[in-house]
């Protein structure tokens, strides 16, 4: 799928490649599940119509439109089309080419630009300066406010998205990155030794789940090492088209990591999961082919994982409680796993799962989305709290950062009552003291 | 490009979000999913009510623009491509479900609902809407009329056509016609609705449908076969309908296609055979258990190779799962998907694949056949890449020749997917001048201008193939 003979009117730096594009044959499937195109009943907002447009570029046929800058960052990269599809196109994938396409063609005005460019190149790559820096600021890196800020200069940044800006953050505790120990022994019998990947978002956001997953691991039997040296994932970059800058990130974390002796890599963040699991590709060509794969097939999300050295239970406490389940896209969609998170909330003693409808469903989050295209993210976020209400479970259920911002803000402003937790929450809520 | 006259006109009889005009817009209108083809518009519009479907019309009469109606564009043969450019009326923004009568057992609805949507909306009330096209989750009830829209029920619970009881629309004059209704029997006059359903766009706009519905099945069962010798395959499908079972699905996958959906899938089928069968009874309990021995006795007689039962739900999902990835698995083989219909009477079947054999090897080309082998409608499906021109040649040689097959055969150029553009050659070899001149008349009597989607069915010149993004004025 990495073969492109013709760039046609892309720029040739990173231009996404021609033969993934030609592979979508417009059967039209990905069109019952996208959400832009469901709100808008445009088919330029279409996976199918994003593709078409990607090609005819391709094909010199048309030049990198505005406007077709404009539907790369209107695509949430949700990548619920990816699992729709079935000839295997990934127009999210061909979308995060575009939005790097679209700032060679369209920079960001200067200043917004020095920012961008601050965020993205020095601040996300360093823990120690994010972990220092201003409290908007740290946000800023998983949010995806930079797009907001981006726009700065021509207008886009809209009152409405500082309200909601300043409105989405929880009172934000210490960073855990300096806190946790590097080595945390394993409980019970030894299982194995993991390396614990803590994404930026959950170091500084929610550091209290990802304590829980660590001591969740360690309580399931394995030796939990967190290297203190580990980089942003990069997906932020790729999100925002800085392709450089995250196979810059990645090149450091695969070597990183690869040095350690784990038997696993987990991490408790969708994001950072999916990312990890594509440095395969992004670094194809530029990292040993045997060390890509190798680091590859020890990424696991903390549920997939979970699920696949099964959940040692004997000791669990009941949490008599019912749940229902959103599932993040960069789960679900992203890596394929919509079974192994239900499978471990349901190993939780006295824990009830109730489906909600289209819990595959984006929630408006999606990076930059959530705060750029303030309109269409709350049109998203009503449609799936609609579908949490109607359950009428006691708590809300997800494994993201991105998701569990989002939703917690969302409840908070139509007075609902449940709590959202991360799915290591919950269980943690069983683990003895 | 329209004059900045016209497109403010049209904006403001039907409203800004439903009128596109820029080339963004219109290169997405440009295509359906049929390989090959595009052909831009000079603009789009959405109309949501009858008076904005109106408004639109007479915008075109006034231009004389040609008019090419779309629903969810997810047509094989091109019928929602806008041949000679003009106005695209897409009609997704009309789909109300109006009425779910359950005295009558009928649904009417405007065309733009998705099919899936109708089907669950009068599932949750105990009924059943059987045609179920494989694009049901997108395609709209609207196209699935026109194109008289088949599926995987077709064998036992017929399509598109055995439920469309009454339809309302609009010709390009801006007459309204309705035609049929809640009536069970119905013989006023020429049936309009009859020659309406598969007309591909090009009698009228249909606007609203009434359908019939039924009871759905209270029991099914499931059984899958595997064949050494596709030859025996097709006599087990010749004898089951011969025995007088009818199973609401019989289908069939070739050696081909076993191993694409088993790189793709590895779900454990054997790829040493030549031939899988998926069949599947349902109805009454009883009339079921008593189908389903029947089967199991066909196969056992032919001396199918191996015959299992599905035990329970679980397993016949299983069994099914190898049907319903067949399309993944082969469309991701290549860039370029050929998917076609070929369709004969089911006792031929053995003799349609033998001959497809023969072709593939004549011609070089990489071919997975699956289908629907209860109803002879086979789809080969032609795996290439559009960038190698010789081998897209070869596949199109290697159709003529097999459609050659079908017709002396007593088979049809299209069981499902219609002709639009792709198979205008084809047409007149299987109808003959007789046909096609009375056929030319009809279309005349409703559209005396040509002006509702020109280009399809009739003609044989070739298809546009390049698009043209800066549009100029047309011919």
């Amino acid at each position: 799928m990495l073969d492109s003979s013709p760039v046609g009117n892309f720029h040739p730096a990173d231009a996404p490649g021609y033969a993934s594009i030609l592979q979508c044959m417009r059967c039209g499937f990905c069109l019952a599940v996208c959400p832009t195109y469901i709100l808008t009943n445009r088919e330029r907002s279409s996976p199918r119509g994003r593709a078409a447009l990607a090609r005819a570029v391709a094909e010199g046929k048309m030049e990198f439109t505005p406007a077709v800058g404009e539907e790369a960052f209107f695509c949430l990269d949700c990548k619920a089309c990816s699992t729709a599809c079935p000839s295997g196109v990934r127009v999210g994938t061909i979308m995060e080419f575009c939005r790097s396409q679209e700032q060679r063609f369209h920079p960001p005005s200067l200043p917004a630009g020095i920012l961008r460019d601050f965020i993205l190149k020095r601040m996300l790559p360093s823990p120690a300066l994010m972990e220092t820096s201003m409290l908007p600021l740290r946000l800023y890196q998983r949010l995806g406010l930079q797009w907001a800020v981006r726009r700065l200069g021509i207008n886009r940044f809209l009152p409405g998205a500082l309200a909601k800006m300043e409105g989405i953050l929880p009172n934000l505790g210490r960073p855990l990155r300096p806190e946790i120990p590097e080595t945390i022994p394993a409980g019970g019998a030894r299982r194995g030794r993991v390396a614990f990947f803590l994404g930026c978002a959950m170091n500084l956001v929610f550091p209290e789940v990802s304590r829980q997953t660590a001591r969740i691991l360690s309580h399931q039997g394995f030796e939990v090492v967190t290297p203190k040296e580990a980089k942003c994932c990069g997906a932020p970059h790729l999100a925002e088209g800085d392709r450089e800058s995250a196979r810059r990130l990645a090149l450091i974390n695969l070597d990183l990591f690869s040095r350690m002796d784990a038997d696993y890599i987990v991490t408790d963040c969708a994001g950072c999961g999916c990312a990890l699991k594509e440095y395969e590709e992004l670094l194809e060509g530029r990292a040993d082919r045997e060390a890509l794969r190798l680091f590859r097939a020890k990424i696991r999300d903390v549920s997939e994982f979970l699920a696949e050295v099964g959940v040692r239970s004997e000791d669990l406490r009941p949490v008599p409680m019912s749940v229902t389940y959103h599932e993040p896209c960069h789960l679900v969609h992203g890596q394929g796993l919509s079974g192994p998170p239900r499978q471990v909330i349901s190993s939780i003693p006295g824990i009830e799962l109730r489906e909600m409808k289209e819990s595959n469903w984006c929630c408006g989050m999606a990076g930059s989305f959530a705060l750029k295209e303030l309109e269409t993210s709350r049109r998203l976020l009503e449609r799936k709290l609609g579908h949490v209400r109607e359950t009428g479970a006691d708590a809300l259920v997800t494994a993201n950062p991105g998701c569990h911002l989002q939703l917690a803000w969302g409840i908070r402003e139509m007075g609902m009552k449940q709590p959202v937790l991360h799915i290591v929450e919950l269980m943690g809520r069983a683990l003895p003291e | 490009m329209l004059s900045k006259t016209i497109i403010d006109h049209l904006i403001k009889k039907v409203g800004a979000r439903n009128v596109y005009h820029e080339k963004e817009d219109l290169l997405v209108y440009s295509y359906d999913a049929t390989p090959e083809i595009q052909a831009l518009p000079d603009v789009a519009v959405f109309p949501e009510n009858m008076e904005g479907l109106q408004a639109a019309l007479s915008v075109s009469r006034e231009e004389g623009l040609p008019v090419t109606p779309r629903g969810a564009a997810t047509g094989i043969s091109g019928g929602s491509i806008p041949a000679k450019g003009g106005m695209v009326i897409g009609l997704t923004r009309m789909n109300r479900i109006l009425e779910i009568d359950e005295e009558n057992l009928t649904a009417t609805a405007e065309a733009g609902v998705i099919t899936i949507d109708l089907f669950n909306a009068v599932a949750a009330k105990g009924l059943f809407y059987p045609p179920d096209p494989g694009s049901q989750n997108v395609s709209t009830l609207g196209g699935n009329v026109a194109e008289n829209a088949g599926g995987l029920r077709g064998l036992k619970y017929g399509v598109t056509r055995n439920y469309v009881m009454g339809l309302n629309g609009l010709l390009y004059d801006g007459t309204e016609f309705r035609t049929g209704g809640k009536c069970v029997k119905d013989v006023a006059g020429y049936s309009l609705r009859d020659l309406l359903v598969g007309s591909e766009g090009t009698l009228g706009i249909i606007t609203e449908v009434t359908v019939r519905l039924i009871s759905p099945p209270q029991d099914k069962r499931t059984l899958l076969a595997y064949f050494r010798d596709i030859r025996t395959a097709g006599e087990a499908v010749s004898r089951i309908i011969a025995a007088r079972i009818i199973p609401a699905t019989l289908e069939i996958m070739d050696r081909t296609t076993i191993n694409c959906v088993e790189d793709y899938a590895g779900i454990g089928l054997p790829r040493q055979m030549a031939a899988l069968l998926l069949i599947e009874v349902d109805g009454h309990p009883a009339a079921v258990a008593e189908e389903a021995e029947g089967v199991r006795k066909v196969l056992e007689e032919v001396r199918a190779d191996e015959i299992h039962e599905a035990k329970d739900a679980q397993e016949a999902e299983r069994f099914a799962s190898a049907r319903r990835t067949a399309l993944s698995a082969v469309a991701r083989v290549s860039p370029t998907t050929i998917l076609e219909d070929a369709t004969v009477p089911r006792s031929r079947l053995a003799e349609t694949f033998a001959e497809i054999e023969r072709l593939k090897e004549k011609y070089q080309v990489r071919v997975a056949t699956y289908g629907h082998a209860g109803d002879g409608n086979l789809h080969p499906t032609a795996v290439a890449d559009e960038r190698n021109r010789q081998e897209i040649e070869n596949v199109h040689a290697f159709f003529s020749e097999l459609y050659e097959k079908v017709l002396s055969m007593g088979g049809t150029v299209s069981g499902e997917h219609g002709i639009g553009m792709a198979k205008k050659g084809y047409l007149l070899r299987q109808l003959g001048e007789g046909g096609m001149g009375v056929m030319h008349r009809i279309k005349k009597s409703f559209d005396p201008d040509g002006r509702l989607n020109p280009g399809k069915i009739f003609g044989d010149g070739p298809p546009p193939s390049t698009v043209r993004i800066q549009g100029e004025k047309h011919a």
